[in-house]
């Protein structure tokens, strides 16, 4: 008995002594470059798209490095799971500048712990880049280290709610999902239509909620009916939404469009909605595939065989968000977290979405550093099990496949 | 040689280590070690509360977030000094405290758990659902407590709430309000029975631990700079309880131990995702089925165990020198 | 008016389904005292059960239900003599306490480790029958209606075998007083058993009923597990009957409440406070619950 206790001692010990991470040694110049990656892969944080980014950043991580590396030496990726929890976030962000040496740190979903992390990355003066987090405040604290590669709410909610406008909407119901994201995009969205002097009313929905019909009942009820449903959801909460919207017959018909957020484009929305989902509209922060470059074919073919299924335009965005911190070593020309971030300021990078460069304005305030030609299109599913890249485009003009929206 | 004596001279050891420690680690640690003081307030409070007190409550975390809440808008919104922000927040704690101590006279066991479980969700719903005044999700900033760029400061801080808060509720039950809480909580209508208030001390060891996990949420707030709603989420109450339960309910240092090795366990396990989580639950339901008491109190006994021999056997070495 | 019976139907449709979710908590509490705060994760694997019933063993849907309730019914009986039983015996001091920490323990367990199984991405189960049936005003998807009628099925079901089964008379036994029916010669210790297994059966014929309608989540199981507590402490703790009136009224509350309260915002923001306040307001007023029998075990 006390001969098996003390091997049970000596497992956890050998265990223990194992966790200890064996970072610890001074970088040589072999050594890999180390960068850090923060996003939710558990909950409360919205861990699906989570998942996607991390997959999109591994096939990045293993290109570059089958390639040769970045100055001759290997890249190596620390994954910080940060749960949708500011502190975890904060904690990550400090566990990889300190612990782990990373030269950069990027991704991120939920603005909330964005804002923690990058006080963290301003403390010690290392660049953070983020991938899917839109709240304004981000860049509009103007600290030197921080970048983004997605669109600020500003930038895509207000385009969206103009969008709207455009095509004549009298009355627009916005169901927003109760997080950073979904409370930031619905207020822009409500001030902008308020400027406009377009009707509109607001929901807030709670994401553990699977039972919208009573909500969805009243928007029915509403006299008049509302025109179009604009969703600012992520979570998956968005398909049951879909689902129960249509199966009341409210959206999306000829009198009530719906339209909703990037979560849509998950091949998930035909598994859980079916046929539910023809004819959605989806903001999508992505290129059309008519669009895509070289670089955007390969990644999707790559993401494809390699997961077996097809990215989604976050996916992209992870990927983009690689690159555009590789490039920044390339350019520096070494690993320094000082230099990387001068050279964050410089690059003009192309890559599978976007060709992305960080302005200095100041001015509105969330214009720093934040990359301002976020492709942007509204798309619509016009037939079952359809792929994000096969379905219509309706917006902008100058991509669009269609000017006409499906009832 | 009693186990009273090895358990003080381990706490005596592991203080002098906290203390110690910013000299020996990196500021990721350092960091880490600073949330784990905020769990060990948390889990110390709560196992006064539902081990020695038998009030096994689910709206402990709720009491953090109200303290963490209520010193951020004090001094957002109000305008307040943060130190009489701070203040407030304890106060409020206090009543929110009483109040809830005097709602729940009347349950116990799951009634209990039911209850608070309902309080603590109900705020929590309320913190997300008004927005203009918390922020919602978006999360409420909150100003950072001390200027430059060290997490050593919040360190010693949380190092020393934790210190006056143990010191606290060993002071408690070392007098008559100790005896007074268990024999409530083995039987309280025998407890009443022989004249004991019993109304006075539920009351009073809810106060005492919600003004604990109040503080702890205010140092917790004022030290990752921002406030979401979900730090009163069930699973961060499940965390606290399995910290309390693996380290020893019945015990204060147990549950101060357990919260930090916990805490600790799953920040270096975290190459291994979530089945740092599922091995988390594993170890709760392990330790209480075969543990009941947790794993201090056991590694205690273990040691007095050990120590008898060894006493005679030090006695018998000095007859022979 | 059509506006409130399309409400009030929606609202009565979900809270059977509620009930459902529910009786199984009530079973379990009124046989073992215990409130098994793993019932969620339960109906959560009960849906993620079928669905793999279903897909991959190529069952009818209906059919993968009654292969969840079998599945979680094994569950049910393993775990209550692994870590349950112990309870029983002089080991265990405080009963209540412990009871609440290993069904706890169970949920951070299985939740996480669904999370590493069953993979971050949304699955569901084919519909039962797709479309809704529409008459008059009236619109309620099929899924919907099947999921409540055999809710319907399996509580009616469950009152008359714990009235009119030898075995079902034995656990009613035991709930009124374990002491009374050992005297009768029924062991406690295996009705404890079989009432957690069918509690679990319970919660995963519930969570496999829901899937198609919903969908399947590792989380999915977080609010329903709220919502149950809710019901049985409306419904006093421990009787089916009071569970399904429990279960109806807060479907009716919820659905009624997010409907017609004046700010909609707020309304749908505060959805589940509502239910949460009932329990809160009931335990204060009246503890032995708005229906059915006093608690058992109540000062």
């Amino acid at each position: 008995m006390e001969h098996s206790i003390r091997n049970h001692l000596g497992a956890l010990a050998l265990f223990a002594l194992a966790a200890v991470p064996l970072a610890s040694a001074p970088a040589l110049a072999e050594d890999p470059i180390q960068l850090g990656w923060v996003g939710p892969l558990s909950p409360p944080g919205n861990y699906s798209g989570g998942q996607e980014m991390q997959w999109a950043v591994q096939l990045g991580v293993d290109e570059i490095n089958k390639a040769g590396g970045l100055l001759g030496r290997q890249l190596e990726v620390t994954y910080e799971d940060t749960k949708g929890q500011p502190a975890e976030g904060s904690a990550a962000a400090v566990r990889l500048i300190t612990k782990n040496n990373v030269s950069a740190i990027f991704g991120e979903f939920h603005s909330s712990v964005a804002l923690a992390e990058i006080e963290e990355a301003h403390k010690y003066g290392v660049a953070w880049m983020g991938t899917d987090v839109w709240a304004d405040d981000i860049t509009a604290k103007q600290y030197p280290e921080v970048f983004r590669v997605s669109p600020a709410n500003s930038l895509v909610y207000v385009k969206a709610a103009d969008w709207t406008v455009e095509q004549g909407f009298k009355n627009i119901a916005i169901i927003a999902e109760n997080t950073d994201f979904g409370q930031g995009g619905a207020k822009i969205i409500a001030d902008e239509l308020q400027a406009k002097n377009v009707a509109h009313t607001l929901a807030t929905i709670d994401l553990n909620q699977q039972d919208f019909t009573p909500a969805l009942l009243r928007l029915m009820n509403q006299s008049p009916r509302p025109d179009a449903i604009q969703m600012v959801v992520a979570g998956q909460a968005q398909y049951q939404l879909v689902k129960q919207a249509c199966q009341l017959g409210l959206a999306p018909t000829a009198e009530t469009k719906l339209i909703g957020s990037s979560g849509l484009l998950q091949k998930e929305v035909w598994e859980v909605d079916g046929a539910c989902a023809k004819n959605l509209l989806i903001v999508n922060v992505a290129q059309p595939k008519s669009q895509w470059n070289d670089k955007a074919k390969a990644f999707v073919a790559a993401f494809t065989e390699r997961y077996k299924r097809a990215p989604t335009g976050v996916a992209l965005e992870a990927y983009d968000t690689l690159g555009v911190v590789a490039e920044a070593i390339r350019k520096a020309g070494s690993a320094d977290r000082a230099a990387i971030v001068r050279a964050l300021e410089e690059i003009k990078y192309e890559g599978a979405n976007a060709t992305y460069s960080f302005p200095t304005t100041k001015e509105p305030a969330w214009a720093f550093h934040q990359f301002m030609d976020v492709p942007f299109t509204i798309i619509q599913y016009t037939e079952e099990n359809q792929g994000p890249e096969e379905a219509a485009i309706v917006y902008p003009k100058n991509w669009a496949t269609t000017d006409k929206i499906l009832p | 040689m009693g186990s009273l004596s090895f358990s003080r001279a381990v706490q005596a050891v592991l203080l002098a280590v906290a203390l110690l420690l910013p000299l020996a680690a990196g500021p990721y640690w350092i960091h880490v070690g600073a949330i784990a003081w905020y769990y060990a307030m948390l889990a110390a409070s709560w196992a006064l509360l539902a081990g020695f007190a038998g009030q096994f409550s689910f709206a402990h975390v709720a009491f953090a977030a109200l303290g963490g809440y209520a010193s951020a808008l004090g001094v957002g919104l109000l305008g307040l000094p943060v130190g009489v922000s701070m203040l407030l927040a304890i106060v409020l704690a206090i009543v929110t405290g009483a109040l809830i101590g005097a709602l729940v006279l009347r349950l116990s066991g799951p009634y209990l758990a039911l209850f608070t479980l309902a309080i603590s969700e109900i705020f929590r719903l309320i913190l997300v659902a008004e927005e203009d005044l918390t922020r919602g999700m978006l999360g409420l900033p909150v100003p950072g407590l001390f200027s430059g760029q060290s997490d050593v400061p919040y360190y010693y801080l949380g190092l020393g709430l934790v210190v006056m808060a143990m010191l606290a509720m060993n002071w408690l039950l070392s007098t008559r309000v100790g005896l007074f809480l268990r024999a409530i909580r083995e039987d309280e209508g025998a407890a009443r029975a022989s004249g004991i208030d019993t109304t006075r001390y539920k009351i009073l060891v809810f106060v005492v631990t919600a003004v604990i996990a109040a503080i702890a949420g205010i140092y917790y707030g004022h030290f990752i700079g921002i406030l979401t709603p979900n730090i009163a989420i069930l699973p961060e109450m499940g965390l606290v309880i399995a910290m309390a339960v693996i380290g020893g309910i019945e015990s204060l240092p147990g549950a101060v131990i357990g919260a930090v090795v916990v805490f600790l366990l799953s920040e270096s396990l975290r190459a291994y995702g979530e089945w740092r989580f599922v091995l988390m639950g594993l170890a709760l339901i392990l330790v209480q089925r075969f543990a009941q008491n947790g794993l201090y109190p056991m590694i205690e006994q273990w040691s007095r165990a050990r120590a008898k021999p060894r006493a005679a056997a030090t006695v018998e070495d000095r007859h022979a020198g | 008016m059509s506006y409130f019976l399309l409400l009030a139907v929606n609202g009565l449709v979900v809270g059977l389904i509620y009930a459902l979710v529910a009786s199984g908590l009530t079973l379990v509490f009124s046989v073992l005292k215990v409130v098994n705060f793993g019932h969620g994760s339960l109906y959560m694997l009960g849906g993620y059960a079928s669905y793999y019933l279903i897909s991959g063993l190529g069952l009818p849907p209906l059919l993968g239900v009654v292969g969840a309730m079998v599945t979680l019914f094994v569950f049910g009986v393993v775990f209550e003599r692994l870590v349950i039983a112990p309870m029983y015996t002089d080991k265990v001091e405080r009963k209540d306490e412990y009871a609440i920490i290993v069904t706890f323990g169970l949920t951070i367990l299985i939740t996480n480790l669904a999370l590493v199984v069953f993979g971050p991405f949304a699955k569901s189960p084919p519909s039962f029958m797709t479309g809704a049936l529409i008459a008059g005003p009236l619109i309620l998807p099929y899924d919907r209606l099947i999921a409540a009628v055999a809710a319907v099925v399996l509580l009616v079901g469950l009152s008359l075998f714990l009235k009119r089964t030898a075995l079902g008379q034995a656990l009613d036994a035991v709930s009124q007083s374990r002491e009374s029916a050992a005297v009768i010669g029924i062991d406690p210790k295996r009705m404890y058993t079989v009432a957690f297994g069918l509690g679990s059966a319970l919660a995963g014929g519930a969570g496999a009923l829901i899937a198609p309608v919903f969908a399947l989540s590792p989380s999915m199981g977080d609010l329903p597990a709220v919502q149950a507590f809710i019901i049985i402490v409306l419904g006093g703790m421990g009787s089916v009957g009071g569970s399904v009136a429990g279960g109806v009224l807060l479907g009716l509350v919820q659905a009624l409440g997010v409907g017609y309260l004046p700010d909609p915002n707020r309304a749908l923001a505060y959805t589940q406070a509502f239910g949460a306040l009932l329990l809160v307001i009931t335990l204060l007023v009246r503890p032995t619950g708005l229906f059915g029998r006093p608690h058992l075990r109540l000062e």
